[in-house]
């Protein structure tokens, strides 16, 4: 379906409200698309050059988008050449005329030009997915990432260059919202009143175009020699992913490209028991690090899902080697830099058990009535954790209490002990394969008066 | 009884002139033509229409009818200004027909003329949007801008070759029908400073970051101010939607976000919200929250009490360079600061600012440990 047209007309008029006869000078082809595509918002650059045939005087030129998702009001065109001798003078709507916009280009230049016409459009989007894949001994994980594109625009690109931006844009009106408006910028509102930031602050994507999966078999991007380059690089805030070559992605298709690869990133099992947050269970993150020392670090890590295998036999016995399933995991968006850590999903082969051993109180406060106002609280925990995988683990357990003022007396070998804030504790262990940890802490607690 | 005559167009605005005699004897004189009009939009509230008209008139008294239909004006701001003859030629009176879109101007002529007037009047339903288009450099040191007008007219009137303006920037000479939209560049400049801050104000964003399932960004904006000093400062620069590009090195821009910014005083700075860094992280905890100095009542009941609170922010930069960070506080009630490892400015009575630089790849720890009185 293409749906983009640009007729290009010749009038000697002087402007006005000439809408009448007109000459259809060319209807100029597109000669090179670049699209930006943002994965935070609905919300697409498009950048279309094209080649027209001015003429000395003003030039009249029709763009028209029915059944796209553009956005009118981001609608720009700019001379790439001769730039001082064409002056965009307006960009007129018409009345009574959908998708339609005239712009009136005065030109000394009686000669083609490459023009660049620039807008915002809706439907297409992107999003990350990786896939890693563990050695037997989950020690190193091979990573690859992959990237998404989906074209649900309603136009059909054609050789386009293909960018993708990781990173949160602030947006006030979504972009589809704008292309379905009757007019491009609405119709005056009495009485007026300065419409403020949008309420509620940022503007969350919504995932509209996740639905349609049609994606092109694994052989579409294979049938290159080679698979893709894609260069990264830092702007601003964001991180531009610019991929080699063109595509052509029709309207209601998407395609799926490889992004990156790293081997034998060093990962951390790292088990986790908080109760507050996860109740009485042990979940398995896998830890590692988007720096140099990971094989990672030259970009940062767009957010997405990672499937995680596990290689059943060493890469050194064989090629390619029976995987089996160990779960997957979101992760958001990880500067370089920045520690990474995949929740896996709870385990039973690494349990914590923390019992409370003894409670008693003392120190009492009386009133003049004879009632307590005031006491001293004192629990002994045991905490037993436990590794019953084949492979050296490490244990992280927080320990949270309901009091402002505590004193706390570790017992036995309770690993790496921190104070995280005012009522959190933290211990981290590393755990032996098949191995028992057993060790103790009393926590001195003043109630009622005696906290003051 | 006087007779009036009178032409009423669709949808325009008529003006039909005749001159009365004090015996009303009238007598059609011209149906006069608009030469000129202008729409001036620079209150953003109303839009005020201005025409010229050449009346011929007689010696003595002479009555102009004006009428419109399919439009809406507001009839109480409705001027009619003689031009060539202002002491010459003068506004008798105003009279107003009923149930009719339409009003009578009595003038007086010294002689018989050909005058210019100017008929002024506030249009409902035409008005103007003001859009910028920012695009910074690659290093984010300076930006051109791009300001339009954008004139949505619903008026019910078509405006051929009319004057289009604002207070500042360019003149259009354009034509825009009914319910026609049209977008113009009105003011434009380049080469102006801008300022890149980051802000993390402890009351708007989590505390900690790790426990949540989306990343949270840290609020970076564009600051330009509108002063002389930056090639602007000669006006207000007006509300609007504002888009922001950043050249990116290859020929062309990637979109950085977009903001409405309200007017911008001379003076003062347009602050652009462009859009988070997620490079920047800020893990804020209160490592201690105790009471102090506790004063009790007869009955033994606490009546007056200091709590001592620590407050620990780490401040990390994932970025390869340096961050301009404001980190904004918020202390309640009767303060006082025991220590501070950092500068700040107390903004209002709750309110303390730090301006902190983050190295490349680095991070800084800001602690606070300050007592709270509190009176029961």
């Amino acid at each position: 379906m293409k749906t983009l047209r640009i007729i290009f007309l010749l009038s000697l008029l002087a402007p006005g409200l000439v809408r009448a006869k007109v000459d259809l000078v060319t209807l100029p082809k597109r000669d090179k698309v670049q699209l930006t595509i943002y994965n935070s918002a609905d919300l697409t650059l498009v950048r279309d050059n094209r080649s027209l045939t001015m003429r000395n005087g003003i030039n009249r030129l029709e763009f028209s988008w029915a059944n796209t998702l553009i956005d009118p009001t981001s609608l720009e065109i700019m001379p790439k050449a001769q730039s001082d001798r064409l002056t965009v003078e307006s960009l007129d709507y018409p009345p009574r005329t959908k998708n339609l916009g005239i712009w009136s280009i005065r030109s000394d230049v009686g000669d083609e030009v490459p023009m660049e016409i620039t807008y915002l459009t809706s439907g297409l989007s992107w999003r990350a997915f990786y896939m890693g894949t563990l050695s037997p001994d989950e020690q190193k994980m091979r990573l690859q990432g992959y990237v998404r594109v989906n074209n649900n625009s309603g136009e059909d690109y054609e050789n386009a260059q293909v960018r993708l931006i990781v990173g949160k844009v602030n947006i006030i009106d979504q972009i589809a919202e704008l292309a379905s408006r009757s007019y491009p910028y609405g119709r005056p509102q009495p009485p007026y009143r300065f419409e403020g930031r949008a309420a509620g602050g940022l503007y969350k994507a919504k995932n509209a175009f996740i639905a349609m999966d049609m994606e092109f078999a694994e052989a579409a991007p294979m049938m290159a020699p080679a698979p893709k380059e894609i260069a990264k690089e830092g702007l601003s805030e964001y991180f531009l992913y610019t991929i080699e070559g063109t595509e052509t992605i029709p309207d209601k298709w998407s395609k799926r490209l490889p992004s990156f690869e790293a081997d034998d990133i060093p990962v951390v099992n790292l088990y986790k028991y908080e109760e507050e947050r996860y109740g009485n269970q042990v979940i398995h993150f896998l830890s590692y690090k988007n720096d140099k020392e990971h094989n990672l670090g030259d970009t940062p890590i767009p957010g997405g899902m990672l499937k995680v295998f596990r290689a059943l036999t060493d890469k050194a016995q064989e090629d390619t080697p029976a995987l089996s399933y160990a779960g997957e995991s979101s992760f958001m968006y990880i500067p370089v830099g920045q520690d990474i850590e995949l929740n896996l999903g709870a385990v039973e082969n690494i349990t914590v058990e923390a019992k409370l051993m003894d409670y008693k109180t003392d120190d009492y406060l009386f009133n003049h009535k004879g009632n307590i106002t005031g006491w001293n609280e004192t629990l002994t925990y045991q905490v037993e954790v436990k590794n019953t995988r084949g492979i050296p683990v490490k244990v992280e357990i927080k320990r949270n209490f309901d009091a402002r003022r505590w004193e706390i007396d570790n017992q036995g070998d309770c690993g790496t002990y921190e104070k995280v804030d005012a009522d959190t504790v933290k211990y981290t262990l590393e755990m032996p394969a098949a191995s028992t940890r057993v060790f103790s802490y009393t926590i001195d607690i003043p109630r009622g008066q005696r906290e003051d | 009884m006087k007779t009036r005559y009178r032409w009423t167009a669709l949808m325009v605005p008529a003006l039909l002139l005749w001159s009365s005699t004090a015996q009303a004897r009238i007598k059609l004189v011209a149906l006069p033509e608009r030469e000129a009009i202008s729409i001036r939009l620079d209150n953003p509230a109303a839009t005020l229409i201005e025409e010229e008209r050449v009346l011929t008139l007689q010696a003595g008294v002479n009555s102009v009818d004006f009428s419109w239909n399919g439009v809406s004006i507001d009839i109480d701001s409705i001027r009619l200004t003689p031009l060539d003859h202002p002491g010459e030629v003068t506004l008798l009176n105003v009279s107003y027909p009923p149930n009719e879109a339409a009003l009578v101007w009595e003038l007086s002529s010294t002689a018989a003329r050909e005058e210019r007037v100017r008929i002024s009047y506030l249009l409902r339903d035409i008005d103007r949007l003001i859009t910028y288009t920012l695009t910074a450099n690659k290093e984010e040191t300076e930006l051109a801008m791009n300001s339009y007008l954008v004139l949505r007219n619903f008026s019910g009137e078509d405006f051929t070759d009319a004057a289009i303006m604002l207070d500042y920037g360019d003149t259009f000479r354009q034509s825009v029908g009914n319910e026609g939209t049209r977008q113009m560049l009105f003011f434009t400049k380049d080469g102006l400073a801008l300022k890149k801050v980051w802000e993390f104000d402890a009351s708007a964003l989590p505390w900690d970051p790790e426990q949540l399932d989306e990343n949270v960004g840290i609020p970076v904006r564009y600051e330009i101010a509108n002063t002389a000093a930056n090639k602007l400062g000669a006006d207000a620069l007006w509300a609007g939607k504002v888009r922001v590009f950043q050249e990116d090195g290859h020929g062309g821009t990637i979109f950085l976000g977009e903001d409405n910014i309200p007017v911008v005083p001379v003076g003062d700075e347009m602050k652009v919200y462009i859009g988070d860094s997620r490079d920047i992280v800020v893990t804020q905890r209160k490592m201690k929250e105790e009471r102090a100095n506790i004063r009790r009542n007869k009955k033994g009941e606490v009546v007056l009490y200091d709590t001592d609170e620590v407050i620990r922010a780490e401040l990390e930069n994932f970025k390869d360079t340096p961050a301009a960070l404001t980190v904004i506080q918020h202390i309640r009630g009767q303060w006082d600061m025991d220590e501070c490892n950092m500068p700040y400015t107390r903004k209002d009575a709750g309110t303390l600012e730090f301006e902190i630089t983050l190295p490349p790849n680095g991070k800084k720890e800001l602690v606070m440990q300050y007592h709270r009185r509190n009176i029961r």
